[in-house]
């Protein structure tokens, strides 16, 4: 009986973690006032390019090193774009979910129907370096042990990201200086901040965390490359969803992501509940699964126009997102 | 003595027009200087030099005695100029401590320190502000945002302030503890350049004046030495005759009248208060005042883009209060107004002349179509009749030079043939040819009948141009004088609000003779 | 770097970008070809015949040119609708959702109404469509103009959640469920009846739709709307600046309420044409066009001519990538999005030096 609980509360986080990532390296970018619409791709990008490091060399570490740095480099392009060349955010962000997912299935299908095919994951130590710990007494501990304390070790890193994004957000000077920037970079531009220099490297750091997530999604999967499937599965879309949804605070983040994903696991896992619960739970076999896929984007529009009706909704949205800064436009 | 500040032969010129004559201005350190002029003398242009925004196209600049370029906001703030700008630059969101803490120096730091807090509540308390330093600037008063950009000024290190316009914000008392903190900070051993138009201040806080005049210096004076009648008379200078055409028609009764008109501006504060005016067929009627007297809420106001609070509009014998800007259009009365950035108002940037002329009236052609054809002939006409300077009837208006724009915009309104022609600023930025080719304009206007309104900068144009000159001080009526029983001191008098001589000789001023009100109705 | 500033151009001459973009273009090419060098394949080859569409030698050319204008004329409708849209600077990334709707609407009554004349039968279907996404594109904009909430993210989120409708409406079988193919056990998507079938003008083998002919048609009425109509008039003063709009007197919420509602219409008309021309309704019969219309209408800035001649260039794109790949296995279609990534990225750089210049800093200091 527990055990249908416990494996919820375990799917929840081993599933969503990915929106955790995305979310909050999208909020870091949106902090600096641009609106990224390609975090699908950056996604892809970050996770087919760090597996495939991490298969070559076997080694996780390599691979969250590589798909960081991936990612990193679109952010550098985003950047470039729209902050050198001030191009629109709105149409270099969706070019680079395109140019992103595609590349992710140009990779995987050259490689699929390559000589040595697409490297597999299972068994390697690459896998193992991602499969969920054990960690003595704690992770014993039944129920909250198993679910909370068992996890792969990009759980924990994406948590602690979140925690310490919070944390610079709110408590450091750069961070302080990022937000500004977010909200009236003229402002921040005539106290001396350096604006083009915060706007790329935050761009660059979220999109590499960004990426991360993707990595890890595909580690879930088992590192099989589908041609029909993209590991990345609209989580990216999803994330840009729950950026709104928790306020731009890394710490809803993760409150949010918490959320959906137990909308998300309820899909997967309706029927496991209702067969053990067929009193209680039964009816949630009836519901499509659909209704529970397009759940998240049914709440987030909730929210967004909720929040445009009240102007204290809106309390976190960085006033200057989306909109370039030229300061000569002044 | 050595000098805070001393500028030796700035001169600093926008294309063809010079912003600044070779000035020479001293500040003292440990004085309150108040930088006097009107619009367009040059003040501004002079300051932003300082906080390098613009760099001087020649000149030296020495601070402390020694000779600097300010290349940069940061180069100014690091040889401890600080300006607080008319317009503040805060993040809303923000509490008064995280705005100041955005630019302090922190050499590198990455956590904030108790340190810093401590440092600038001690500065705070040293000049006797009164701020809640974790107050969000949102919910803050505007009296309050500005001592915080004052603060924001002292807290990095700022041994010279320059405030631009202070008090235009504040109320009686705001700029009483403005003061008080501003003598403290000079006992202090600060220096302050204050830049402002308003003559009972400038008495009050400074020490000396310095007055500059169409970009060019005129003079210094010491404070306890001066009166405002005085200053006046530097800030305007001698009347000089410019031979403008002043065509006498015979008047018709007013057509536009005006009373008790009160409006407010976007932040909410009184722009205009209980004015009466009227205007004549055949009559140029000038308004003069200092920027941001209300002039452009006036504007607004009557061509329908803005609400009044109270106040009666009488046109051709309709109250047109209410109306949309649509229907004031139908009705007779046509408004042009040339902001500063020339090409805010009135005009489609992007769009080609010829789509900006039909932009009143396009709905005016039969069917779905609109009609560029008669369009292109309106504006090859007023192409030729105002020789605008344009490769064609079909260049986007942002690419005309200068002035130009404006004479493409009058141009426009003028065509529209109404019997009421508001213009404001109609010739600011533009060369003497141009600007006379505008006066001619507006005069033939005034011959076939139509009855003018001139809002205006330049004093000497005004009396020429204009039969009759009405004088707007903080939004209130100071007095509506003829051109020729006038001079410029005394209009420069009613425009600093030293004098006001609306119901003087027991006549009042801004209400006809044989106004269309009753007298009941006229005194609403 | 220090030394230098950017400042804007006074006039970016047309001439001047245009050769900048073909330069872009032409890198994006070479690129294109490295990267198929790369994987052992002949450039040359495979550009002659991904641009070739799989004509030459091909007995069933016709149906290479069929194929090409499967897709051309949901893209150029869909761009021209987005065109209307961000000409009044309104993001609407919704075009996907928008003509998923469009084409449910369409697909209701394909499969209700087949009783009636053919003629009739597609008329009814435009028309259910052009409301459908009308009333969703009036809706957005009123919330945007009333409560300023943010177009871009309310779209994005009907994308969603209209791709999870339709795969509701295509996965869950039903006795309501009138979508799917009644004799089949697994649930797929039924065909439409004859009558719901898109007509043409038979050429030889070769069929002309006249959801081809009446998309040229279309463009040319687009294109007289915007240049020579009040409306249009209205729609360029608005998204040139709303200020001066209501200065001359227009009501701006009301002119982007009616723009909203003719651009989410079109891109339902495109909805609904391309279900009758496929004969039937699927989760991908977005052929993603609602993305690659944004990136047309943006390659084209806007302009209506320009919209055509790049709609067909990208359908080349696609389509001829989709012909190659029969004797390329090795590329798949992805390539098309690679490469159209890749002349975006370009043209935006163009862009970007046909209006920007890069001056010493002693001369902009007297700006």
């Amino acid at each position: 009986m527990l055990d249908v609980f416990t494996l919820f509360l375990f799917n929840i986080i081993v599933y969503n973690i990915p929106l955790l990532y995305g979310t909050t390296g999208e909020i870091m970018i949106e902090k600096s006032g641009s609106l990224n619409l390609g975090v699908e791709g950056t996604m892809a990008i970050g996770a087919v390019v760090g597996y495939l490091a991490g298969a070559k060399t076997d080694s996780l570490l390599v691979a969250c090193v590589v798909s960081f740095i991936a990612s990193g480099l679109v952010g550098a392009l985003f950047s470039f774009l729209t902050v050198t060349l001030q191009a629109n955010q709105n149409v270099t962000g969706l070019t680079i979910t395109t140019f992103g997912v595609a590349f992710y299935y140009f990779i995987g299908n050259a490689l699929s129907n390559s000589a040595g095919g697409w490297p597999k994951l299972n068994g390697t130590a690459f896998d193992l370096q991602s499969q969920p710990i054990h960690i003595p007494f704690i992770s014993d501990i039944p129920f909250v042990g198993k679910a909370i304390f068992s996890h792969g070790i990009l759980v924990y890193v994406g948590i602690l990201i979140a925690v310490l994004m919070w944390f610079y957000f709110n408590k450091t000077v750069p961070g302080l200086k990022l937000r500004a920037i977010g909200e009236n970079p003229a402002a921040a531009d005539s106290l001396g901040v350096n604006v083009t220099l915060y706007k790329y490297t935050h761009i660059v750091i979220g999109s590499g965390i960004m990426g991360l997530g993707g990595l890890y999604m595909g580690l879930n999967l088992g590192g099989a490359f589908e041609g029909s499937n993209c590991w990345i599965n609209g989580y990216g879309w999803i994330s840009i969803a729950l950026v709104i949804f928790a306020n731009w605070s890394p710490a809803k983040a993760l409150l949010g992501t918490l959320i959906f994903g137990f909308f998300n696991t309820l899909r997967v896992q309706n029927a496991a509940l209702a067969y053990a619960f067929p009193d209680a739970l039964g009816w949630l076999t009836k519901i499509p699964s659909h209704f529970f896929s397009a759940l998240p984007f049914i709440i987030t529009l909730i929210v967004l126009i909720i929040s445009s009706l009240t102007s204290k909704g809106r309390s976190g949205e960085p006033q200057a997102i989306g909109r370039n800064y030229y300061r000569e436009d002044r | 003595m050595e000098y805070a500040i001393e500028l030796k032969g700035i001169s600093k010129s926008f294309g063809p027009v010079a912003a600044n004559k070779n000035i020479n201005l001293s500040l003292a350190k440990g004085e309150i200087l108040a930088l006097l002029g009107e619009n367009g003398s040059g003040k501004t242009t002079l300051m932003n030099m300082l906080s390098g925004i613009y760099m001087p196209d020649s000149g030296s600049i020495f601070i402390e005695g020694k000779k600097v370029e300010i290349n940069s906001p940061e180069d100014s703030g690091k040889l401890g100029i600080g300006m607080v700008h008319q317009h503040f630059k805060l993040v809303e969101k923000f509490t008064a401590l995280e705005n100041i803490r955005i630019g302090i120096r922190n050499e590198g730091r990455f956590f904030h320190g108790a340190d810093v807090r401590k440092k600038i509540e001690d500065t705070a308390a040293k000049f006797g502000f009164d701020i809640d330093l974790d107050k969000k600037v949102a919910n803050m008063a505007v009296s309050e945002k500005q001592t915080l950009e004052i603060l924001k000024v002292l807290c990095y290190g700022a041994k010279i302030i320059i405030l631009d316009e202070p008090t235009a914000v504040l109320t009686v008392q705001e700029i009483d503890r403005l003061f008080a903190v501003l003598r403290k900070m000079r006992e202090d051993g600060h220096s302050i350049i204050i830049i402002t138009h308003k003559l009972n201040e400038v008495m009050a806080i400074s020490d000396r004046v310095a007055i500059l005049r169409h970009g060019e210096y005129i003079d210094t004076v010491v404070t306890k030495e001066t009166d405002e009648k005085t200053l006046t008379e530097l800030m305007v200078g001698r009347k000089i005759s410019l031979n403008i055409d002043r065509p006498i028609m015979e008047k018709t009764h007013p057509l536009l009248e005006i009373r008790d008109l009160t409006v407010k501006n976007d932040e909410g504060a009184i722009a205009i208060d209980h004015i009466n005016f009227y205007i004549r067929g055949g009559e140029m009627l000038g308004v003069a005042g200092i920027a941001g007297s209300g002039q452009k809420e006036l504007c607004e106001a009557i061509a329908g883009l803005r609400k009044i609070e109270e106040g009666q509009m009488i046109h051709e014998g309709e109250s047109i209060v209410g109306m949309s800007p649509k229907k004031i259009l139908e009705h007779g009365i046509s408004m042009s107004f040339i902001p500063e950035d020339r090409l805010g108002m009135g005009l489609a940037p992007s769009l080609s002349i010829t789509d900006n002329m039909i932009l009143k009236n396009y709905n005016e052609a039969k069917g779905i179509f609109v009609d560029r054809k008669s369009a292109r002939v309106e504006a090859q006409k007023v192409i030729d009749r105002l020789e605008v300077i344009t490769p064609s009837t079909e260049t986007p208006v942002r690419r005309l030079s200068g002035g130009n724009v404006q004479k493409v915009l009058l141009g426009r309104e003028i065509k529209s043939g109404p019997n009421v022609l508001v213009t404001a600023y109609p010739v600011r930025g533009l060369d003497i040819n141009s600007s006379y080719t505008i006066y001619n304009i507006l005069n033939e206007e005034k011959k076939k009948g139509v009855g003018i309104l001139f809002v205006g900068e330049d004093l000497d144009v005004m009396l020429e141009l204009c039969d009759k000159i009405m004088v707007i001080c903080h939004g209130k009526l100071q007095g509506v004088v003829n051109s020729n029983h006038t001079t410029k001191e005394e209009i420069g008098l009613m425009m600093t609000g030293t004098i006001n001589i609306v119901n003087k000789d027991g006549k009042t001023d801004g209400i006809a003779k044989d106004s269309a009100f009753t007298d009941e109705e006229g005194k609403a | 770097m220090r030394k230098y500033h950017l400042v804007r151009r006074a006039d970016a001459q047309l001439k001047r970008t245009l050769i900048y973009y073909a330069i872009g273009i032409l890198v994006s090419l070479t690129i294109g070809a490295i990267i198929l060098a790369a994987l052992g394949i002949n450039p040359f080859e495979y550009y002659g015949r991904m641009f070739s569409i799989g004509l030459i030698g091909n007995r069933y050319g016709y149906k290479s040119i069929e194929g090409l204008l499967k897709i051309f004329v949901p893209l150029l409708i869909t761009s021209l609708a987005l065109s209307l849209s961000f000409k009044m600077r309104f993001w609407n990334i919704g075009g996907e959702g928008e003509f998923l709707i469009g084409a449910i609407a369409a697909s209701i009554v394909a499969f209700n109404c087949s009783g009636l004349p053919n003629f009739v039968t597609v008329l009814l279907m435009c028309l259910a469509a052009m409301i459908s996404s009308g009333i969703i594109g009036i809706a957005v904009a009123a919330l945007k103009v009333k409560f300023n909430t943010n177009e871009t993210l309310m779209t994005l989120m009907l994308n969603y959640i209209m791709l999870y409708v339709i795969r509701y409406l295509g996965e869950t079988k039903a006795d309501w469920n009138f979508f799917l193919e009644e004799e089949s056990e697994r649930p797929i998507f039924g065909t439409f009846p004859e009558s719901a079938f898109m007509g043409g003008i038979p050429i030889g083998p070769f069929k002309l739709l006249w959801s081809v002919i009446f998309a040229i048609l279309l463009t040319g009425i687009v294109y007289v709307y915007l240049k020579y109509t009040k409306q249009g008039y209205e729609i360029s003063v608005v998204g040139d600046s709303s200020a001066t709009a209501k200065y001359a007197g227009m009501s701006v919420g009301k002119i982007v309420l009616r723009t909203m509602f003719i651009s989410s219409a079109l891109i339902g008309l495109a909805a609904a044409l391309t279900v009758s021309s496929a004969g039937t309704i699927s989760d991908t019969i977005t052929n993603d066009v609602g993305w690659t219309g944004i990136i047309v209408a943006w390659l084209s800035k806007l302009s209506i001519p320009a919209v055509f001649v790049t709609s067909i260039l990208i359908s080349i794109l696609q389509y001829g990538c989709q012909a190659a790949a029969t004797q390329y296995p090795a590329i798949d279609i992805n390539y098309a999005d690679l490469l159209q990534g890749l002349i975006l990225f370009s043209v935006l750089v163009a862009d970007f030096a046909a209006n920007f210049r890069i001056v010493r800093k002693e001369d902009a200091k007297n700006a």
